[in-house]
């Protein structure tokens, strides 16, 4: 599983952190407080990992 | 005017048939007794049925997450086993061993169900006026003696383990547990996780505690209660689960099954290819040739911004050559995603965000589970 940062729609800001599995499934994880998957997502910052960056 | 304070009301035979006529209910009504979602494990929207060993967290029946320290012990499955539920009941929960574990002091293995906070909140929890509930299901298993679980809080730091005796093998026995509400501790009262009611098949010591009390140590099943992934092919059922204030078990609330998919899908909701046509997911909006946007209606609020999930892209799978999915914009009702393809949309154009071929794997979900 990796975290991916994803690019905002029309060069607008980011509003979402991707998650993807080894199977290929993705999530798309929306910048929410209340989103489980968020704060999963913050705790793995917050040990000091960093995604990947966006596409180009 | 006369009154009547009595706990039950059964009629002649002693049986669940009695009926009352020219009553007016009380205040609030009887609707929304059991705070537990798909409590007879009627709904199963990610899994159709099909068997999971799942991943720590991972949901099986709607509602019901499976949580574990250990990989691979277990499998979880709807109606697993495909013996006869409780009368009234046509759907239960079925855990399996998959093999024969020997549980370490730390290990721990359950199903449990998050009660939101805003369902919970009437019951007071956290304060001097903590209201009474009662714990009521159907249970099976292959093996017998001592299980339990636990209710605990959203800090993990607030915890009641109880306890309950299978007397007979293979035969479904009907569980009450009454519990005092909990004057102490947080008890969230919003769209957080206000009760965890944790259902243990396995636990180590370090995570067993004597039940009938509220502890703060953490703890999800009574001392020495039975190790189902200790047995290879233990089985370990449930169905018919309650949970409602007061401290007397009534009868399996039976609310109709749009209601209760709705209330499912409050915490989530998948769309699936259908297998016989190419599903479209929804209609949207190129602005160039690989960048568009469209719009997928929720078909009730959910508790949070959903995850989107989305199948594998590649191949045929997905109309467009689309490339990837994300998250635009979010509302209480609707999602309005980005979609990107390879270079196949037309500027300017609508698209249909679909399915590229009849596979039953393609799929979006939403997920604001607790």
């Amino acid at each position: 599983m990796i975290y991916k940062q994803v690019k905002g729609f029309r060069g607008n800001a980011e509003t979402c952190i991707e998650k993807i599995q080894e199977d290929g499934i993705t999530f798309s994880i929306p910048f929410d407080p209340a989103n489980t998957d968020y704060q999963e997502y913050l705790k793995w910052v917050e040990a000091g990992n960093t995604p990947l960056p966006a596409d180009e | 005017m006369s009154q009547v304070n009595a706990n039950s009301i059964y009629d002649a035979s002693g049986g669940q048939s009695a009926k009352l006529y020219g009553v007016s209910m009380r205040n609030g009504g009887t609707a929304y007794v059991n705070r537990i979602i798909n409590g007879d494990m009627r709904i199963d929207q990610r899994n159709a049925g099909a068997s999971i060993t799942p991943i720590d967290g991972q949901y099986s029946v709607d509602r019901w997450r499976c949580g574990f320290t250990a990989a691979s012990k277990f499998s979880a499955q709807q109606n697993a086993g495909a013996v006869t539920p409780p009368a009234g009941f046509t759907n239960y929960l079925g855990i399996t061993s998959l093999s024969a574990y020997s549980v370490g002091v730390s290990d721990g293995f359950d199903v449990d169900q998050q009660i939101e906070g805003f369902n919970a909140a009437d019951l007071g929890w956290g304060t001097a006026s903590a209201q009474t509930v009662t714990l009521s299901f159907w249970v099976r298993s292959s093996l017998t003696g001592t299980f339990g679980g636990a209710l605990m809080n959203s800090g993990y730091n607030r915890r009641y383990v109880f306890s309950y005796t299978i007397n007979s093998a293979n035969t479904w026995e009907q569980k009450t547990i009454t519990v005092s509400g909990d004057t102490s501790g947080t008890w969230l009262t919003n769209n957080g996780v206000g009760i965890r009611v944790i259902m243990a098949f396995a636990a180590g010591t370090n995570n067993q505690a004597s039940p009938g009390s509220w502890g703060s140590a953490f703890a999800i099943a009574p001392t020495g209660s039975v190790s189902v992934v200790g047995t290879s092919g233990a089985t370990f059922y449930i169905t018919g689960v309650q949970l409602e204030a007061g401290s007397v078990a009534s009868p399996f609330e039976r609310r109709d099954y749009g209601r209760e998919l709705m209330m499912a899908q409050r915490y989530y909701y998948r769309v699936t290819n259908n297998a016989t046509a190419y599903t479209t997911f929804a209609i949207g909006r190129a602005y160039s040739s690989t960048e568009g946007n469209a719009t997928v209606y929720m078909p009730v609020p959910m508790r949070a911004s959903p995850t989107i999930g989305k199948s594998a892209f590649g191949g045929t799978n997905w109309d467009y050559s689309i490339s990837a999915i994300n998250i635009v914009q979010v509302a209480s009702d609707f999602r309005l995603i980005t979609v990107y393809s390879a270079g196949s949309f037309t500027n300017g154009g609508a698209y249909a965000l679909a399915a590229g071929n009849t596979t039953s794997t393609i799929f979006l979900d939403f997920s604001a589970e607790l």
